[in-house]
């Protein structure tokens, strides 16, 4: 069964290019992480402190913060893209992000040509990819652009074909930052029963929102952020309205 | 270690991102990818009309003779000058995905040894025009090549893993290369150096794997004392990586 285990993690960036002079206005900012200097006069931001999360097959988590709580931060660990500085995270299960879903699109390859690249990023052979392809094509109703270049695409064609290519697959663990809404109303509304299929057939869920209603409907439980420390871990009612009184 | 064997895992992931690479390259443009041969091509006969005129060298020995340096020497230098944005460049997969480091390593080495495939075409005409036989050296370039690629990988992930950290190394890496093409028996050749050639031939990297791939297609035989240097200074580059790799291979993210 797939689960995630972070034991005592924290990611600090270190930020070897801002001079130590801009040092006091990012101290004196209200969003991000905790600013540091090191001895040596690097500057490091804490993104994350200290976490400590248990996931297992079924929880449905909701993530819980102002802007730059390290909701982010969180959702990058869990990818396993971030292993944390120090503490360790343990990944067991196919993860899938749909933190940044044109990830490995090329604007100068046609969208056919895509999909394959893109399907590979997902864990898929090319022959898997290519396979897809039909149902890839149905689904973003691109029709003939499918064999044009993706630079001629809309914004709203190239999210649909993102979209079509990276929900092709139910993966263990889905990560999403903020629910997605693609296209126009006929296909918010496909889409948003395909995300709800694939929420429903994951293991595990992680949604980082900022609507209380959505957290509510797809979530069981849910960690509030603060300044990259989980201070509060419970029900979605009970932690959402620890997070509204406190503002 | 285990992003080693991941990273070969994802092989159709590192052929298929080599292969958009050069693709997307050339996409809009009517001879494609065949501007590679084409621009090499123009170099080697420019460098070779002029430098066969200043050595005095016969025109016909001398554009064999450096055509195929250059297009080995494209090679080398391509892979080099690749390495230093290998991560830089795959920010975008890294910081979003859990992906095996060392399949984008092998990504710029498909890449490279396909404008390689690109660049032999010229090496090719230029024999078919000077009427130059075809030495049965040839063969052995493969296991000079079987060398060289080991030799590239490693190399490939020290330079990229510096260069993610350390953003000034580029500039002095592009430098360094430039000195290494005249250092290297390239446009020259080593009799022309006398005594003093020895050390900038022997003792140079560049020149030791140049000369393992280059020298069937002169129609010599590279020595054992070639052989033996290249596997000295592979053996010195992994002692280098591997730790480095193993203690940063966490951190390129967070350099990113």
């Amino acid at each position: 069964m797939p689960f995630i285990r972070l034991h005592n993690a924290s990611v600090v960036f270190p930020i070897y290019n801002s001079r130590s002079r801009s040092l006091r206005s990012m101290l004196l900012s209200r969003v991000g992480g905790v600013v540091k200097t090191d001895g040596a006069g690097t500057i490091t931001v804490q993104a994350l402190k200290g976490i400590n999360l248990e996931l297992a097959a079924g929880d449905r988590l909701a993530l819980i913060g102002h802007n730059g709580a390290g909701k982010s931060t969180l959702l990058r660990v869990l990818s396993g893209a971030y292993e944390p500085s120090t503490g360790f995270a343990e990944i067991n299960g196919r993860v899938s992000s749909l933190l940044d879903m044109t990830m490995g699109m090329d604007m100068e390859l046609t969208g056919a040509e895509n999909v394959i690249l893109r399907g590979v990023f997902l864990g898929m052979t090319i022959a898997e990819a290519r396979s897809c392809m039909s149902e890839v094509e149905a689904f973003s109703e691109l029709g003939g652009f499918m064999h044009l270049p993706m630079r001629t695409y809309s914004s709203g064609m190239r999210l649909r074909l993102a979209f079509a290519i990276s929900t092709v697959r139910t993966p263990d663990i889905l990560l999403l930052d903020e629910f997605i809404s693609v296209g126009d109303e006929a296909f918010a509304r496909k889409a948003r029963r395909r995300l709800e299929h694939m929420i429903d057939n994951s293991h595990i869920m992680v949604l980082a929102s900022h609507s209380p209603d959505m957290l509510r409907q797809y979530c069981n439980r849910a960690v509030l952020l603060e300044g990259g420390r989980i201070v509060c871990d419970g029900t979605v009612d009970a932690v959402l309205d620890r997070y509204i009184n406190n503002t | 270690m285990e992003d080693l064997l991941a990273g070969f895992c994802a092989w159709q992931m590192w052929v298929l991102l080599g292969l958009t690479d050069i693709r997307q390259r050339y996409k809009r443009s009517r001879f494609g990818q065949f501007w590679i041969t084409f621009s090499t091509g123009v170099f080697v006969a420019g460098i070779g009309i002029v430098y066969s005129y200043l050595f005095n060298r016969d025109i016909h020995e001398y554009i064999p003779y450096l055509s195929i340096n250059i297009v080995f020497w494209t090679f080398i230098a391509g892979i080099v000058t690749d390495s230093i944005d290998v991560f830089t460049q795959a920010g975008q997969y890294l910081r979003h995905q859990a992906l095996p480091k060392t399949a984008f390593v092998m990504r710029v080495l498909v890449r490279q040894l396909l404008v390689l495939a690109h660049n032999v075409v010229i090496i090719a005409v230029v024999f078919l025009v000077f009427g130059v036989p075809l030495p049965n050296t040839m063969p052995f370039v493969l296991p000079g090549l079987a060398v060289l690629l080991p030799a590239a990988f490693l190399i490939s992930i020290t330079i990229g893993l510096l260069c993610t950290r350390f953003r000034d190394l580029p500039q002095i890496v592009h430098s360094l290369l430039q000195i290494a093409f005249f250092l290297t028996p390239i446009m020259w050749q080593v009799d022309q150096m006398g005594e003093r050639s020895h050390y900038i031939v022997n003792y140079n990297p560049f020149a030791i794997f140049l000369m393992l791939v280059t020298e069937p297609l002169h129609g010599r035989l590279p020595g054992w004392d070639i052989y033996g240097r290249a596997f000295a200074i592979i053996m010195a580059v992994a002692l280098v990586t591997a730790p480095l790799f193993a203690r940063f291979r966490a951190r390129i993210v967070y350099w990113l």
